[in-house]
C-alpha cells in the first residue's frame, strides 16, 4: 500500500471537517433561530469528531497524537480547502457553505465505503447516517429560502457566486491523485466533482436560484497544500487557545 | 463605544454599546402554522406524541422537529409530524370512563380513505400511536376504530389523522440517528474558566 497516497487523502478531510466544524461551532449562541443554532452546533460536533477519528487512522499510520495534529500546526501546514476557512458572514453564506460541502461529503463517504483501505472503509459506513443528515438539513433549507421571498432567493444567489469557485476548490486534485485512484483507495475528486454537479443541480433546479456556470469558472486552488486566506491562522490560534494553556491536561 | 466581551465572536460583530438601548420595535409577527411531532423511540415501541413546532412547511417542521425532540444515540428510531390542523381529536372522558364507550354511530364499513389513530392512556401523558383504519371520514374513522381498538384499559382521547397526511422518516433514512460513540473530545472539563471571567470582571470594574 502506498502510504503516503493514504496520508494525503486523510490529512485533506480530516482537516476539511476540523475546520468547518469550527467554523459551525461559531454559531453556538448566534443562531438566526433556535433550531439553527441546535443543528449547527450539532454538525460541528460530529464535524468535529469525524476528524478526529481521521487523525486517529494518520496517528495509527505514524503520525502524531490527534489533539497535537489538530491544535499544533500552523496555517501552511493544513490541506484544508479554502472554502471550509471562510468566515462564517451572514447565515445565507454559512448555509450555502454548508449545502455545497455537505452535498460533496455525502457523495465522497458513500464512495469511501468500498475503499481498499479497511479502516477507511469502516469509518465511511459509521458516519453516513451523520453526513446525511447534513445533507438533508442543508436541502431542506436551501429549498426553502433559495425559494422563499425576493430577499431570501438575491441574498443566497448573491453567497453562492461567492462561495463557488472556493467550492471547486474541494476538488483540487492531490499530487498523488493518481496513485490514490490506482490503489482503490478512493475513486478520485474528477469523478466526485461530476457527481457533486449534478447533485447540486438536483437541489438548485427546486428553487429560484441559478447554478454559476462550472466551466466559467477559476477553482480556488492551493489549500489542499498549505495556501491559505488570512482567516485560517486567527481561527487556529483561537481554537488552540485553550489546549496551548496547558497541552499536558487530561481531558 | 464597542460591546467588550469574553467571547471574540461578540467583539468581532463590533456593536456599539448605544445600539443596545435603541432596539427598533417590530412589527406585527408573522406566525407559522403548528406542526405535531411524534417520536418512535425504537421499531417495538408506537410513535408518541412529543409536542409542537412552528414551521412553514412539512419538510421544514420536520426538520425542527428533529432538532427539537429527538436525540440520537438509541434515543431516536423515526419521526412523524403531522400539521396540527389535520388532526381531529375526539371529547373527553374522565374518571375512569372509556371515550369509545361514548361513540355509538355504527361503523360504515365503507373503505374510502386510510386514517391513522393516536390514543390517551393517561391525563398528562401523551398521545401513542393505537392503529390503522380504513373509513369514509373522521367519524366513520373513530366509528370503526371502536371494534378495532377498544381494549380493556379506557381511552381518554382519540386523535384521528388521514395516513397521507403524516409526514414519516424514510425507511432507508433511519440512519441519520446513527453517531460516533467516542465523545470525549467534547468535553471541557479541564478548562478553568472561572479566573479568566474574575480578571475579566475586574478588569471592567477598575474602568468603570
Amino acid at each position: 500500500m502506498n502510504t503516503e497516497a493514504l496520508k494525503d487523502l486523510l490529512y485533506k478531510m480530516a482537516d476539511d471537517q476540523l475546520i468547518l466544524g469550527h467554523r459551525n461551532s461559531e454559531w453556538t449562541g448566534f443562531g438566526p433561530l433556535l433550531e439553527e443554532d441546535i443543528a449547527f452546533s450539532s454538525m460541528a460536533q460530529d464535524k468535529v469528531g469525524q476528524s478526529w477519528q481521521l487523525y486517529k487512522i494518520l496517528n495509527d499510520l505514524g503520525e502524531s497524537d490527534p489533539d497535537t495534529v489538530a491544535f499544533m500546526r500552523n496555517a501552511d501546514q493544513f490541506h484544508n480547502c479554502q472554502l471550509v476557512e471562510l468566515p462564517n458572514g451572514e447565515y445565507d453564506f454559512s448555509l450555502i457553505r454548508h449545502f455545497l460541502f455537505d452535498t460533496a461529503e455525502l457523495i465522497r463517504f458513500t464512495m469511501l465505503a468500498n475503499s481498499s483501505y479497511e479502516p477507511l472503509a469502516l469509518l465511511a459506513k459509521k458516519i453516513k447516517g451523520e453526513i446525511k443528515y447534513h445533507k438533508m438539513h442543508a436541502d431542506i433549507w436551501i429549498k426553502q429560502l433559495g425559494s422563499a421571498t425576493e430577499e431570501s432567493i438575491e441574498r443566497l444567489q448573491e453567497s453562492f457566486n461567492i462561495a463557488f469557485p472556493y467550492a471547486l476548490g474541494i476538488f483540487e486534485p492531490s499530487q498523488m491523485e493518481e496513485e490514490i485512484i490506482n490503489e482503490g483507495l478512493f475513486e478520485g475528486e474528477e469523478k466526485l466533482k461530476a457527481a457533486w454537479l449534478a447533485k447540486v443541480s438536483e437541489i438548485i433546479d427546486k428553487t429560484s436560484l441559478t447554478l454559476p456556470e462550472a466551466s466559467l469558472q477559476t477553482p480556488v486552488y492551493g489549500g489542499r497544500y498549505g495556501t491559505h486566506t488570512d482567516n485560517l491562522q486567527p481561527l487556529l490560534d483561537e481554537m488552540s487557545e485553550v489546549f496551548k494553556m496547558d497541552p499536558a491536561a487530561d481531558w | 463605544m464597542a460591546l467588550d466581551s469574553l467571547d471574540p465572536r461578540v467583539n468581532r460583530l463590533d456593536i456599539s454599546e448605544d445600539s443596545l438601548s435603541t432596539l427598533v420595535a417590530k412589527g406585527n409577527l408573522d406566525q407559522f402554522e403548528t406542526y405535531e411531532a411524534f417520536v418512535q423511540v425504537k421499531d417495538s415501541k408506537p410513535f408518541e406524541h412529543v409536542g409542537p413546532v412552528h414551521a412553514p412547511n412539512e419538510e421544514m417542521a420536520f426538520l425542527f422537529a428533529k432538532e427539537q425532540y429527538s436525540r440520537r444515540g438509541m434515543f431516536c428510531n423515526a419521526l412523524c409530524v403531522i400539521k396540527t390542523e389535520n388532526i381531529k381529536a375526539s371529547h373527553f372522558t374522565d374518571n375512569g370512563q372509556d371515550v369509545y364507550d361514548t361513540l355509538h354511530t355504527e361503523a360504515s364499513g365503507e373503505e374510502k380513505e386510510s386514517f391513522e389513530l393516536f390514543h390517551l392512556m393517561k391525563r398528562g401523558k401523551q398521545h401513542k400511536y393505537a392503529g390503522h383504519v380504513m373509513a369514509r371520514d373522521y367519524d366513520d374513522a373513530l366509528a370503526a376504530a371502536k371494534t378495532l381498538y377498544q381494549g380493556v384499559k379506557p381511552v381518554f382521547n382519540i386523535w384521528v389523522v388521514k395516513s397521507e397526511d403524516i409526514l414519516s422518516t424514510d425507511e432507508e433514512d433511519r440512519d441519520i440517528w446513527e453517531t460516533l460513540k467516542e465523545k470525549q473530545y467534547r468535553e471541557a472539563i479541564d478548562y478553568r474558566a472561572q479566573d479568566k471571567i474574575k480578571a475579566f470582571k475586574e478588569a471592567q470594574s477598575a474602568q468603570a
